[in-house]
């Protein structure tokens, strides 16, 4: 197989785009590919400054790192969720590249606020990843607003996209269908959140990781098994295996077609946003989702030294 | 002989004849858009031929959480 463009040997193959590229080729394409999500969705524009949740896996320092070549200024920021055998060498991942490629990073530890996912899976009944993503984007939003960044912007690629687009389709979430795409804008202490790698799959940010030399994490979270989301991901694989290119199209033609349906609908029959009593996070509610998580741990711990100093008197009075 | 180290399972299969990555590609149960597969630091189009003695690395690429 020869480069598109050069001839050369190549070391990309793109079915979806009955194309192969060779490495430089493959770099332009990538470069080109972010570029295209930027300007035709208004992301950011150069001035603005861009805070990048970077986990540690391919897509998140595939995403800074192109960002950071076409010149934008951006700021790495990791969360440390304190998951055993998964949280730590993440985060010696994060803290290595973005030494290495002179980022700067900001690094926000969630268990020093209560929230060690650990604790939180033993305190809550609702599955551990939808609890612990409403934690990621708690704090994401609040360092992007707090410390006046103009966007957000994560690793979230096309099959992530269209994983959560299929998912949303099948339960007909209009609030979601409606608000769903690259681009969500400011909103009272909602910061932008911008998706720069939405044209590009998981194969292509691998192959740019691979091709940039960028050492990135490849551990599952231990809690992760079962994921819906992944189930999602091998029957787009089977559809994109037998139609290249159907990915793309159900994601694009839903951004250009189906969104304006939905988006006079997203959101209609929420309750005014309020300021949360204990954090000051916009909030339906009087307490946000994230601190009346914090209570629930914090009940648990209280519960189970109340039964440790139970079980101690019980011991003595045995005595 | 061909040695395959498959990522991230950590697990390493040998075969005695195997003509291209696509026929590699088969064998581990894996589709072009799923994994990298590299030899000697170049990545591979499933039409590369594969030789006796070469060491190649399947490295999938889903996302698992």
């Amino acid at each position: 197989m020869k480069c598109r463009v050069c001839k050369q040997t190549a070391a990309v193959a793109l079915p979806s785009h009955h194309t192969a590229f060779c490495p430089a080729c493959f770099a332009a394409y990538f470069a080109r590919q972010v570029e295209r999500a930027v300007h035709n969705h208004r992301l950011f524009t150069p001035e603005e400054r861009i805070l990048v949740a970077v986990s540690g896996g391919k897509d998140s320092l595939a995403l800074i790192h192109q960002l950071a070549g076409q010149g934008y200024n951006v700021t790495a920021l990791h969360l440390d969720l304190g998951i055993p055998n998964s949280s730590g060498p993440a985060r010696e991942i994060v803290a290595a590249f973005c030494a290495a490629h002179g980022f700067t990073l900001r690094v926000v530890d969630p268990a020093e606020m209560g929230l060690s996912v650990p604790e939180v899976k033993a305190a809550v009944k609702r599955p551990i990843c939808s609890v612990c993503g409403k934690i990621k984007r708690h704090y994401m939003n609040k360092i992007a607003y707090e410390e006046g960044y103009d966007a957000l912007a994560t690793g979230h690629n096309l099959d992530d996209e269209v994983a959560r687009l299929f998912a949303n389709t099948l339960r007909w979430d209009r609030d979601f269908l409606g608000t769903q795409g690259p681009l969500l804008p400011a909103q009272g202490k909602f910061a932008r959140k911008v998706k720069p790698l939405c044209r590009l799959s998981e194969f292509e940010t691998a192959a740019y990781c691979f091709l940039h030399d960028l050492r990135h994490g490849a551990t599952a979270c231990p809690y992760s098994k079962g994921a819906s989301f992944t189930g999602h991901k091998k029957l787009w694989e089977d559809l994109e295996q037998r139609s290249p290119g159907s990915k793309t199209a159900f994601y694009e033609h839903f951004l250009t077609h189906g969104k304006t349906a939905f988006a006079p609908l997203a959101h209609k029959d929420r309750e005014p946003l309020q300021d949360c009593r204990i954090c000051g996070a916009p909030s339906n509610l009087e307490t946000c989702g994230v601190c009346r998580i914090r209570e629930q741990v914090f009940a648990v711990k209280e519960k189970a030294g109340a039964d440790l100093c139970g079980q101690g008197r019980e011991a003595k009075n045995s005595l | 002989m061909i040695t395959v180290h498959l990522e991230p399972e950590g697990q390493t299969l040998t075969f005695d004849t195997l003509n291209t990555v696509l026929q590699l590609l088969h064998k581990v149960g894996k589709r072009q858009s799923q994994a990298l597969v590299i030899r000697g630091g170049e990545l591979l189009t499933q039409d590369r031929k594969l030789h006796r003695g070469d060491e190649i690395v399947v490295r999938g690429v889903t996302s698992r959480g």
